[in-house]
């Protein structure tokens, strides 16, 4: 696969007879502006690492005049027509062949590993842990009540698989060690935390551990009262509505709702909603039409 | 109607204290180096005596942050300490901002 050009010069964006000082000066600033640790931006990490490279081989004399001679040679063969196979070149030349070594995980780019070979690893500057990385991690609410494994891929190609412990709180990290960005020299990699979101439900309301869900009942349940199934978030469950029950009465289901700070659980409350069959039968009619004329039940006045 | 068995609680800090030369290692760098940062108030004792302190095991990566900044930025160590600490005043106030 042919290996692309790089312009480290246009990286730093210094003329090609910059000298060391503006050369250090150049990849400072930018260096300040991408460092992974003060740009939240994914792809300031790529941009610091091409930076990195760049500064590697303009800042050594040695690397520098190497590039400038085979570089100018290499985007000459590139702007060839028909010509993608760098690799013979280099090997007629007798440059950095050998690229299967570990090269500092993959730091530099396949470029910098054709020009340089792995003899010319950047001047290590010790082992470091690598950066923490972190994450929104989107839960269902019954995820986040029974506990789910998940797969996350991390952007950088690999993926993780997480353990979600039962119980787990909005806004709540869940560290995952050593799955951060790579450490330095041998360094530990640092960890990931993901941060707990819940998603939207289509049928449960949130307020803080407790839930509401719309119970609906027919009109004669709610005059007469009926013990009707309600959905909770890990199934179905039995509630009492008590006689003359109007719609917005709030009938709690204790402990049905998500898990609470002291590892207890906060409730479910089931909001009554009157429904009313919106094609009556003419029995139906008919059983209406008498309880019209017979109910002096006036809605509009004060409760009774 | 019973409510459930909470399941493992988990606490972001609910990690064992740890001793210097931990800090050290789980940073990757020589406890002299950390020492130094714990000299400059980057990071403090949460538990243990003065004789013995013991740290949040979260100091280390704060810990290497400094020191990439230190190291990618031609800083030296009190301004690596001056960056993260102004670094973690802009995140509380993005966060109070967001709230």
């Amino acid at each position: 696969m042919a290996v692309e050009y790089k312009d480290y010069y246009d990286v730093l964006g210094v003329p090609r007879d910059a000298g060391q000082d503006e050369i250090r000066r150049a990849y400072r600033k930018l260096a300040r502006e991408y460092h992974p640790d003060l740009n939240a931006d994914p792809d300031a990490e790529d941009r610091f690492k091409e930076l990195g490279e760049a500064y590697e081989v303009l800042s050594d004399p040695d690397k520098r005049s190497r590039y400038d001679r085979l570089g100018a040679q290499w985007r000459a063969q590139e702007e060839a027509p028909g010509n993608g196979d760098f690799g013979d070149f280099f090997a007629a030349e007798g440059f950095g062949r050998d690229t299967s070594a570990e090269f500092r995980d993959g730091v530099f780019s396949d470029f910098f590993e054709q020009l340089f070979g792995d003899g010319a690893a950047p001047r290590a500057s010790g082992p470091l842990r690598g950066r923490d990385r972190e994450a929104v991690l989107e839960l269902s609410l019954e995820d986040a009540l029974s506990g789910a494994r998940r797969r996350l891929s991390l952007g950088d190609g690999h993926s993780v698989s997480v353990n979600i412990p039962a119980g787990v709180r909005e806004g709540q990290q869940i560290r995952v060690a050593g799955q951060g960005a790579p450490g330095r020299d041998g360094g530990p990699a640092g960890d990931l935390y993901l941060l707990v979101r819940f998603k939207p439900h289509p049928r449960f309301r949130r307020q803080g551990d407790d839930l509401q869900v719309d119970l609906r009942v027919a009109p004669w349940e709610a005059t007469l009262g009926a013990t009707v199934p309600v959905s909770t978030l890990t199934g179905t469950a039995q509630v009492r509505v008590p006689a003359g029950s109007s719609s917005g009465r709030r009938l709690r289901l204790r402990g049905r709702g998500l898990p609470s700070r002291d590892g207890e659980h906060g409730d479910l409350y089931a909001t009554v909603q009157i429904a009313v069959p919106k094609d009556p039968s003419q029995g139906e009619r008919e059983l209406f039409e008498q309880l019209a004329a017979v109910s002096e039940f006036n809605p509009r006045e004060a409760s009774r | 109607m019973s409510a459930r068995r909470a399941g493992p609680q988990w606490r972001p800090g609910a990690d064992e204290a740890i001793e210097l030369a931990g800090v050290a290692r789980r940073a990757g760098l020589r406890v002299s180096v950390v020492r130094r940062y714990l000299a400059l108030g980057l990071f403090e004792p949460c538990a243990g005596t003065s004789r013995a302190p013991r740290f949040d095991p979260s100091s280390a990566a704060r810990v290497a942050k400094a020191d990439r900044l230190r190291r990618d930025l031609g800083l030296n160590s009190a301004g690596a300490v001056l960056a993260c600490e102004l670094l973690d005043r802009i995140r509380a106030l993005e966060t109070r901002r967001s709230v």
